[in-house]
């Protein structure tokens, strides 16, 4: 099996093919997210909204930075249409929604219809005092007769087959339809405890309440694989899910193997875990303090301007990154002006911590 | 952008944490060793700098704590508070995993019956979709193996728990990866002055 682990002796090797693929892809990932991201800008206003649901279902995530791309996944998801097993954007049954705008909240924007269905519950409940009246009603009636329901909706929307499935969790229902619910207001009743997600059968599709689950799990996945799609690099033109889950398996290795591969070049370069100088370096990154970086400033003129700047972000890894970018101008000046290198490495504070910690270390090489 | 920079700092400190922890025991370490123990508070400092708990951080979590000689590590680096959350959502996890494990093993006796009956009359269709979806399952067991925890999990929550995770490692690698730049720097910025 090509996903099995392998214990290479090249690891090396490997790896630095790995981590050189790595910011390959990145690099071309980005660039191509930089498109999506313009493309977002230009959508319509209700897929901007869809922008809300996915914020509420991001929340959950940290350090998920893909909330920008996410409405230029909307547009993607209508190219992808045909590939999904629901038929999206299916103009019939956009054209009724707009009467029941004002059963429409924030959160279910009709425009993204079967998507949202599933989005996470947390946003739907705090709305869900609104519309409770309707969902009510339209839950008793659909529990109390399901199949006779049915064939009644099909028959008075004829172009959109509105249903509701009683089997899942949670959300408020979109654009309950207008015509039933009237007949059903001698059946109102308390609040439903269970909570179900209410599911809208394209047209021309099975209407039973398996099927429809299963459309709703399908929907769910599909659409977490969506996200991964924006994560895992590279996994742009793959649409199936078995695709899908062979990128992110070897993604996932990949990463792990990068981990071991650069925990043991940690433990290779310092020979006793002696790392209080990166402590050193992260006490001084930790402080918004500029003074170093004019210490080390002194012989490279040129960045100043970017140190500064990045400073002012209070950024522990732009100070780190820049730290290195800083030592290694220093260190490339000094081998270009062998007369000034006891002065630089004197002057700034840190270099003089750091060698004194390293001398000890660095003898008993 | 903000959150994984805040990700990126927790983690630090809490490694850093872990590392010294580790080399306050005086004693010579091998290479090996010295490699598992920075991989190993790494992870932990992964999995206790998240600000949500999730499935895989406290698989990792409660898989290093079997290991006993590296409890004392984990212990110090979780704090006090989360070792709370830990032990209910381990023990959660554990009747979670024991009956999803029954359920399995009854629909894998179901469905071996099923499909001998099944595969006498099937058409192209079928026999592709059959196909995809087996390959979907390898896949998903897999990836179950890889991410910490996700033995017990359904499909859902595991792509969920994927996604997360791979958010993580990759914070782990960059910092990892800038600290062996910093101290590849400095290093060579010392024999430098040595050989001055």
């Amino acid at each position: 099996m090509s996903h099995e682990l392998r214990n290479d002796p090249s690891l090396l090797e490997r790896q630095q093919a790995r981590m050189k693929w790595q910011q390959q892809k990145q690099q071309s990932f980005f660039n191509a997210s930089d498109h999506t991201m313009q493309n977002m800008f230009s959508t319509s206003m209700p897929l901007a909204q869809t922008n809300e649901t996915f914020t509420g279902l991001l929340s959950g995530h940290n350090g998920l930075d893909i909330v920008k791309p996410d409405p230029g996944l909307m547009e993607d998801w209508a190219g992808f249409g045909d590939h999904l097993s629901y038929g999206y954007m299916n103009q019939n049954s956009i054209m009724p929604l707009g009467a029941d705008q004002s059963f429409v909240h924030g959160n279910s924007v009709s425009v993204s219809t079967s998507v949202t269905v599933s989005v996470s519950p947390k946003k739907r409940k705090a709305d869900k005092g609104q519309s409770l009246e309707v969902v009510t009603e339209k839950e008793k009636k659909l529990k109390g007769c399901a199949e006779e329901g049915d064939s009644k909706i099909t028959h008075q929307n004829s172009n959109n087959s509105d249903k509701a499935t009683g089997d899942n969790k949670s959300s408020n229902s979109k654009g309950a339809s207008t015509n039933t619910s009237s007949k059903d207001k001698s059946k109102v009743s308390e609040v439903q405890k269970p909570d179900y997600i209410h599911v809208r059968a394209r047209r021309g599709q099975a209407t039973d309440s398996h099927s429809l689950a299963e459309r709703v799990r399908r929907e769910k996945i599909s659409e977490r694989m969506k996200y991964l799609q924006d994560l895992v690099p590279g996994c742009n033109k793959i649409t199936g899910k078995a695709g899908m889950l062979d990128e992110i398996i070897n993604y996932v290795q990949s990463l792990q193997k990068q981990v071991e591969f650069l925990s043991m070049k940690l433990a290779t370069v310092n020979p006793e875990l002696d790392f209080n100088i990166d402590n050193v370096f992260a006490k001084e990154m930790f402080q918004p303090s500029t003074s170093e970086f004019q210490g080390l400033g002194c012989t490279s003129e040129t960045p100043n301007p970017a140190y500064f700047q990045l400073n002012s972000l209070d950024q522990v890894y732009c100070g780190l990154d820049m730290g290195i970018n800083s030592a290694e101008m220093a260190l490339r000046r000094s081998l270009t002006a062998p007369m000034s290198i006891p002065e630089t490495f004197m002057d700034s504070s840190c270099f003089n911590v750091i060698s004194s910690n390293l001398s000890p270390s660095f003898f008993q090489l | 952008m903000h959150t994984s920079s805040k990700l990126k700092k927790e983690f630090f400190k809490k490694w850093m944490q872990g590392l010294q922890i580790c080399c306050s025991s005086k004693k010579q370490m091998n290479i090996m060793e010295r490699k598992k123990k920075i991989k190993l508070s790494s992870d932990i400092a992964m999995a206790s700098a998240k600000m949500t708990p999730t499935s895989w951080s406290n698989a990792l979590i409660s898989n290093a704590k079997k290991c006993e000689q590296d409890t004392v590590l984990v212990d110090k680096l979780i704090g006090p508070q989360s070792q709370l959350k830990l032990q209910k959502t381990s023990n959660k996890m554990i009747s979670f995993h024991n009956r999803v494990q029954c359920k399995k093993v009854l629909k894998r006796s179901c469905n071996y019956a099923a499909k001998k009956t099944k595969r006498m009359g099937d058409s192209r269709k079928n026999l592709a979709t059959i196909i995809a979806k087996r390959l979907v399952k390898k896949r998903t067991k897999v990836l179950k193996r890889l991410v910490p925890g996700g033995e017990s999990l359904d499909e859902f929550s595991l792509i969920k728990e994927a996604l997360d995770y791979i958010l993580s490692l990759k914070v782990q690698v960059d910092v990892m990866r800038s600290v062996v730049n910093a101290t590849e720097v400095v290093l060579n910025g010392d024999n430098l002055m040595k050989s001055v």
